[in-house]
């Protein structure tokens, strides 16, 4: 405190001479040339989108067309396959994104407001379940949705998302949970709350914001996982979008327009969620990694 | 009282707790059984074969130049976009005009699935008129077809680059993170006692950006290892397996040509690998912890 205190005064008898300052400007300049290349790779499906498959075959792929050629969009959402995909990707995302927060929310409520002797170990273990790589995972669950006559439904997908959802959903609430006085619990219950109103009526609407950051974080995931309805999907009617996305490109494999609008189509959702919510997007995205 | 709180406990976590062992532990468990045994995935019959599987990992060439690939991706993905990540984070958090704007614009791309960025950069390494063989052209003023995909030497870097551009995003807002921590008064002090911008990020903020840094490592090492959407689109594992990663050769050898024993041994390697570095990064954050309090 003295130290900052002296310097303090030592900075009121310093007078610095005013001098053009270039920095702001040389980083200004450095920022929006990274930017700039940054956004080219999407700006180029942007563009390649609305253009007709022969000025992409033309050679003039990054140009920027002389009228928008609306074709591709058309096309692509007039396909009933289309359609299918975005309803199952949301059949799958919506309800695995509510059960991941509903089961992270008891989870991570009692590692908050109950703790027993071992639950830092428990909870460790449940944490960690963020970190290993899916594929490990795998083969045992392809066999058990199998056996359970589940492969080729959306069920699969549901499941194994809600249960890869625990981790996380877990982590942020606990540390959510933790900014909830204690105090206030312990008045509830004396006053003949029960555990599940302090949960439900107390620590859940002061969590809404906990709960906006995992609902962002999870549908984003979701809609944009490959892997899962790769392994558990057969029939072109249970595809998602992404693995739709990845099929359709075969039959359009030389039209770059319907390919590109395709993308775009299949990433709105998301974006939208990433554009509204950016907010809490980043910071679920950075506490989900730093906490970890 | 007591009483109660156990009741509630069991109640609360039974659910959350037996779809956590149903769906991740028990499959987890059963991978490290199924390699030791000559399962093919279909037939109820089965062999245990002991240590047979991970025993032919290391006569496995295919396995051997995925593992060699897979390190190669880890060391460029832990530089490249932990590198571009802090220095951009330190560029906006120098209170540049527009820093939201940018940021917003370098995080972009994280909400893009791997499947549609692996689409985006098979076009621009597109031979004809792919958006880096036109610079190329444009710069060189000469004919450039290079096809960077389907040539093993740059298969596997262009790959990396492509999975550099969407992670690179992530770090920043980490490294931006861990920048907010920082106390302003701190650094005024290193100010108002004359030390320079570049003293000032090398004495103090980096070593303060320590954890930050720890995090972008293993999140860049970890992701390294799950890395399949990506390569499964961009180039498959190919041309020749030049490109392919422990992850999608596991994948290939238990789902194209059905040796589920054989696979699940590749995903005890994986699960191992990613313990051991788990468990490294939590040592330096501890380690960290107790420096920087």
């Amino acid at each position: 405190m003295a130290d900052t205190a002296t310097l303090g005064s030592t900075s009121d008898d310093y007078v610095a001479p005013k001098r053009f300052n270039p920095w702001p400007v040389v980083i200004f300049i450095c920022l929006f040339t990274l930017a700039i290349l940054f956004l080219a790779p999407t700006f180029g499906v942007l563009l390649s989108s609305v253009k007709t498959t022969r000025d992409i075959a033309l050679g003039d792929l990054w140009a920027i067309p002389s009228s928008m050629y609306w074709g591709n969009y058309i096309e692509v959402l007039s396909n009933p396959a289309v359609h299918g995909y975005m309803l199952n990707t949301f059949l799958v995302a919506a309800p695995a994104t509510a059960f991941s927060i509903g089961l992270g929310t008891l989870a991570g409520y009692v590692f908050s407001k109950l703790p027993f002797k071992g639950s830092d170990l428990v909870f460790l273990l449940v944490v960690s379940g963020m970190f290993f790589p899916p594929q490990v995972i795998l083969i045992p669950l392809f066999r058990l949705f199998n056996l359970m006559g589940l492969i080729d439904t959306l069920w699969p997908m549901i499941i194994v998302h809600t249960a890869l959802g625990i981790p996380i959903c877990t982590l942020l609430m606990r540390n959510f949970f933790a900014t909830v006085p204690n105090p206030l619990r312990e008045a509830a219950i004396l006053e003949g709350a029960s555990e599940w109103q302090v949960l439900t009526k107390i620590a859940l609407p002061i969590s809404l914001p906990a709960i906006a950051v995992l609902a962002t974080l999870q549908f984003t995931w979701i809609w944009n996982d490959f892997l899962w309805p790769l392994i558990f999907t057969q029939s072109d009617e249970k595809r998602t979008i992404m693995l739709g996305l990845v099929f359709m490109k075969g039959q359009y494999s030389v039209a770059w327009g319907i390919q590109g609008a395709m993308s775009l189509i299949a990433s709105l959702p998301t974006l939208i969620v990433f554009l509204f919510f950016q907010r809490y997007f980043i910071k679920g995205m950075t506490m989900g990694a730093v906490k970890g | 009282m007591n009483q109660s709180n156990t009741f509630w406990r069991v109640a609360l976590l039974a659910l959350p707790l037996s779809v956590f062992a149903l769906i991740i532990i028990w499959p987890l468990l059963s991978s490290f059984y199924y390699g030791f045994t000559n399962w093919n995935g279909f037939s109820d019959n089965y062999d245990f074969v002991g240590f047979e599987n991970f025993g032919k990992l290391f006569s496995d060439r295919l396995f051997m130049s995925a593992a060699i690939n897979t390190i190669i991706w880890m060391a460029i993905a832990v530089v490249l976009p932990t590198v571009l990540g802090l220095s951009l984070a330190l560029l906006i958090d120098s209170h540049v005009p527009g820093g939201p704007i940018f940021k917003t614009i370098f995080y972009l791309p994280i909400c893009l699935s791997a499947v549609v960025v692996g689409q985006v950069w098979v076009w621009i390494y597109q031979p004809d008129w792919g958006l880096l063989n036109t610079i190329i052209e444009y710069v060189t003023n000469d004919r450039f077809n290079y096809a960077w995909l389907a040539k093993p030497d740059s298969a596997l870097y262009s790959v990396i680059v492509a999975w550099s551009w969407q992670a690179t995003g992530l770090s920043m807002v980490i490294y931006l993170a861990g920048l907010t921590a920082i106390p302003g008064d701190l650094l005024e002090v290193c100010e108002l006692e004359g030390a320079t911008t570049w003293q000032r990020i090398r004495h103090v903020i980096l070593p303060l950006l320590t954890p930050a840094t720890v995090v972008v490592v293993a999140l860049s090492v970890i992701n390294s290892l799950k890395g399949f959407d990506i390569l499964y689109i961009m180039t498959g594992g190919g041309p020749f397996n030049s490109s392919d990663m422990l992850a999608m050769h596991m994948y290939n050898e238990s789902f194209k040509k059905y040796l589920m024993g054989y696979g699940s041994a590749i995903s005890v390697v994986l699960f191992l690998v990613a313990l051991t570095i788990i468990r490294l990064c939590f040592k330096q954050l501890k380690k960290v912890d107790e420096i920087y309090g």
